[in-house]
């Protein structure tokens, strides 16, 4: 047997608990290989593929991310297996090996366990490079795709990159052992657990910041999220960290005091165990948490700039195209036939047509006479009847104005925190006259273009209105016109087209960019969660491998208890109930805190962007939910075979 | 009244190119209600094999055991793991205590898991507390104890639900004499006071010395039986002399399953 072979073997020995770590290494290969063969394609760095800068940038920020991550992740893990085969370590000093010789081990084993990897991971990388770049290149809109390479920079990069972080690692973790006693060493593994304790004080200081922060988060919005957005990271970080070291063991205590809870079968045994495995897991699962609150609220976040970027370009622009026209019959913008035409020449159809006409006011005060908003602010007053018809076209509430009174419409919702809207009555100027009008509540969301003088609407009763239009002459009413094309989505050409045809000295009184922006917000959305989803992914990968390697480390302990318990007459059915309780419990109670701290970060963006986020943090949980109960599947079948072995 | 009646018990072992292994034939014995029986015999010659076919969790290959007038081979793996938690009383070499819970709670499993209401498993806990010398210890952890004093809790652990049969794999192979002697004496106050019914296998002839009759087993077969009279250095002696007869090794103390 040569020095090789043993190192060979002690990876194969030991290949259960290198099994998810390997994994996890594996696809961090992958994944920072895949960014490097897009950063480094030869294509990209000569600037063939539009757009690929910025991609390629955002490429850069997530290498950074699954480096550093790694670094940290296999830091740990590397410790964490240390520590598992000490009671090994101490059979090869007995037998006369010396700590420069178990050091020489371990760096063999990690070289191999590196070779091995990295090999894997840049052959997976490789293999799916193809796919990736498809998937770029269709996000990016490419007309030629993006050609297969193996850039030799990524290779190397990734190789030398990797197998340094690997050596770095296994040398600095070698450097702790050898101090210890070799009885120290071999006793390692049967030192007896002391009960856990914890301290009322810091449950009760955990329970304040986490408290504390989940209400700031709440509360939260764009005046104050610069006061708020250090403080709640540092309250939920303080918080969950005495969560699982502190709350958890009192909580399992208190269930414990419960008589007729502990002295119920299986509770007993799954309650006692899980106060010893929450303490000795709590610092994998508060980083378990606070990884699995990071994902999500990335994830969730993204998904809600990309979902509701475009509700937030369709309320921008109500229609596809409009335009804002001086006179009843005047046509200087563009003639509606002419865009009508236009758009049926391309073969797409009107959703609906509009036109409302409306008084451009003079001037517009507060009741008591002191300027409203801003010195010029002007407005445009139209009709209950011809709002409430454009309304419904855009599937918008209906309004109902009593007479002398006002409904004020601001066209962005994103406005209401930003207007001071303390008052209760305006004075308009028309034609010279001064008509005072009671506010109504107001409403934010514009329904036709706002542009002009019809980017803010005063809706007033039918008969007030018909009274105020017969005293202005017809070449001083204005009319927007709007029109929604059926799939607009696709009509980008169209819109060019009538654009082209809009009076270039009138053009700041159409707006035609929506299909523009909607394709723009889609695009960068789609670039930045397809991008995003790896390091998502990667994270995702390696909080359950440490979960895993966590449930397997105390395997034999755990077999032995539970050869212990089937003799004394535990029925098979009755230990799978409490291996399930103890995986389920190891696996879901961090992402279920995760989960917790998502939602309130969530509700946090919900009041920064004025929108509803649940649906799309629903998606993103679920979907994470899922995930996370496949990989608990995968474990807890495996750990219920080798218990049910072990019993009998 | 027979507690545990065994017939023509076999138990064959065959592995791979038709080598079988015989390790128990044709044993044959019963053990009536309230005695304290040991089972003996050099390394190798079944006791082990013995104990695990009476403990259910192993299967013959060939006839009867009856426990109680019930015949476990015929039950299936859920009703055999009930009829281990009430019928069976385990005491191990090892104590096989869970590290997790406190003395009391160790004890009080079987009830526990059983559905047993917990002011009747208090009161069930205390006589056997007290009997075993442990009443102050209930509330420490295992490790906050010695190897006598958890082999005891373990005792009490295999009696609390008052099982038909208290079975015994080498209960003093990890204990020192002076542990070693309060385990028997409290086992033998069981047998005495309540009337447990024991069957304990060991190669320790002190241990042994503790029964009222020993079974002897070599190359797994019956071997010979002698019964204690009143006199328990006597009864040392005939083991002794009894296990010079039967030769072989007893220098076999198995280790710790770990």
């Amino acid at each position: 047997m040569t020095f090789r072979s043993l190192a060979l073997s002690g990876i194969r020995g030991n290949w259960r608990a290198y099994s998810a770590f390997f994994l996890s290494s594996v696809f961090s290969v992958f994944v920072f290989y895949m960014y490097a063969s897009f950063i480094f394609h030869p294509d990209v760095i000569n600037g063939h593929i539009e757009g690929a800068a910025g991609v390629r940038q955002g490429m850069v920020a997530c290498e950074y991310i699954v480096a550093i991550f790694s670094f940290f992740f296999m830091l740990y893990a590397n410790s964490a297996f240390l520590k598992t085969r000490k009671k090994e370590f101490g059979l090869f000093t007995l037998f006369g090996m010396t700590r420069m010789q178990i050091r020489r081990m371990l760096m063999l084993e990690s070289i191999f366990i590196a070779l091995f990897a990295i090999a894997v991971g840049i052959g997976i990388g490789m293999l799916l490079s193809k796919l990736f770049f498809m998937a770029v290149a269709v996000l990016l809109k490419v007309t030629s795709p993006i050609p297969f390479v193996v850039p030799l920079k990524a290779v190397l990069f990734t190789v030398v990159g990797f197998f340094l972080l690997f050596i770095l690692l296994t040398f600095l973790t070698t450097l702790r052992i050898g101090r210890t006693e070799i009885v120290e060493l071999l006793k390692e593994a049967s030192k007896p657990k002391k009960l856990p304790v914890f301290s009322i004080w810091l449950s009760v200081l955990s329970i304040i910041c986490l408290g504390s922060a989940y209400a700031m988060a709440y509360t939260m919005n764009m005046n104050n999220i610069v006061f708020y957005i250090l403080p709640i990271l540092g309250l939920v970080t303080i918080g969950t960290y005495f969560l699982f070291t502190q709350c958890s063991i009192a909580l399992i205590r208190m269930a414990q005091r419960n008589k007729a809870l502990f002295y119920n079968r299986t509770n007993m045994i799954i309650l006692s165990q899980m106060a010893f495995k929450l303490k000795d897991n709590a610092r994998i699962l508060f980083m378990v948490s606070i990884l699995s609150a990071v994902i999500l609220t990335a994830s969730g976040t993204f998904y809600v700039y990309a979902k509701g970027g475009r509700e937030q370009v369709l309320s921008q622009t109500p229609q596809t195209i409009g335009f804002v026209e001086n006179g009843i019959d005047a046509h200087e913008v563009i003639h509606p036939d002419k865009v009508r035409d236009l758009i049926q020449g391309d073969g797409f159809e009107l959703d609906y047509e509009v036109s409302l006409a409306g008084i451009p006011t003079e001037k517009v005060q507060k009741g008591d006479g002191s300027k409203l908003l801003e010195d010029d602010w002007h407005a445009t007053v139209v009709s209950e009847s011809d709002y409430n018809h454009v309304a419904v076209l855009k599937e918008m509430p209906e309004l109902s104005v009593e007479p002398d009174r006002v409904v004020m419409v601001f066209p962005y919702k994103e406005q209401s925190d930003m207007l001071d809207l303390n008052f209760s009555s305006i004075k308009v100027q028309l034609n010279g006259k001064w008509t005072n009008l009671e506010a109504d509540p107001f409403r934010f969301g514009a329904i036709v273009a706002p542009v002009q003088s019809f980017t803010n609407v005063l809706v007033v009763d039918d008969a007030q209105y018909k009274k105020l239009a017969a005293e202005t002459p017809k070449s001083k009413l204005k009319v927007a016109y709007g029109f929604e094309i059926k799939g607009w989505e696709n009509a980008q050409d169209t819109v060019n087209k009538v654009r082209a045809q809009i009076n270039p000295s009138y053009e700041k009184a159409a707006q035609t960019y929506r299909v523009e922006s909607y394709l723009y917000v889609r695009q960068t959305s789609a670039l930045t969660m397809f991008i995003g989803l790896f390091v998502s992914f990667l994270f995702f990968i390696a909080s359950g491998s440490m979960l895993y390697f966590k449930l397997f480390t105390e395997l034999k302990e755990d077999q032995a208890q539970f050869r212990a318990l089937t003799r004394i007459g535990m029925a098979a059915n009755e230990v799978r109930r409490i291996v399930v309780a103890q995986v389920g419990m190891i696996f879901f109670i961090p992402v279920i805190v995760g989960i917790v701290h998502t939602f309130f970060a969530m509700k946090a963006l919900g009041n920064l962007l004025l929108s509803d986020v649940w649906l799309y943090a629903g998606v993103v949980v679920g979907i994470y939910i899922v995930m996370q109960t496949l990989y608990f599947a995968v474990a807890c079948s495996n750990y219920m075979r080798r218990m049910l072995q072990a019993a009998v | 009244m027979s507690v545990l009646k065994t017939e023509a018990l076999c138990k064959t072992y065959s592995s791979k190119g038709n080598i079988t292994y015989k390790a128990l034939e044709d044993i044959h014995f019963e053990v009536g209600k309230g005695e304290f029986v040991g089972i003996m015999g050099p390394s190798g010659s079944g006791k082990t094999t013995l104990l695990n076919l009476l403990a259910t969790i192993d299967k013959p290959t060939s006839g009867r055991i009856e426990i109680n007038g019930k015949e476990p081979t015929k039950l299936n793996e859920k009703q055999l793991a009930l009829f281990r938690r009430r019928e069976l009383g385990f005491v191990f070499q090892d104590f096989n205590l869970l590290d997790t819970l406190s003395i009391k709670e160790n004890i009080v499993l079987p009830l526990v898991l059983d559905g047993i209401l917990p002011r009747k498993i208090e009161e069930s806990l205390r006589p056997y507390a007290e009997l075993l010398g442990i009443s102050n210890l209930l509330e420490k952890r295992t490790y906050e104890v010695s190897g006598g004093q958890k082999q005891r809790a373990a005792i009490a652990r295999a009696m609390i639900h008052q099982p038909s049969i208290l079975l015994a794999d080498e209960l003093t192979g990890n204990l020192d004499s002076k542990a070693a002697k309060d385990v028997m004496e409290s086992l033998k106050s069981l047998n005495e006071e309540m009337g447990a019914t024991i069957a304990m296998v060991t190669h320790d002839p002190f241990a042994a010395s503790y029964c009222r009759r020993i079974i002897f087993i070599k190359d797994g077969k019956f071997f010979s039986e002698i019964r204690r009279g009143t006199n328990r250095q006597l009864f040392f002696q005939q083991i002794l002399d009894a296990l010079s007869v039967l030769g072989g090794n007893f220098d076999d103390i198995p280790f710790a399953r770990s």
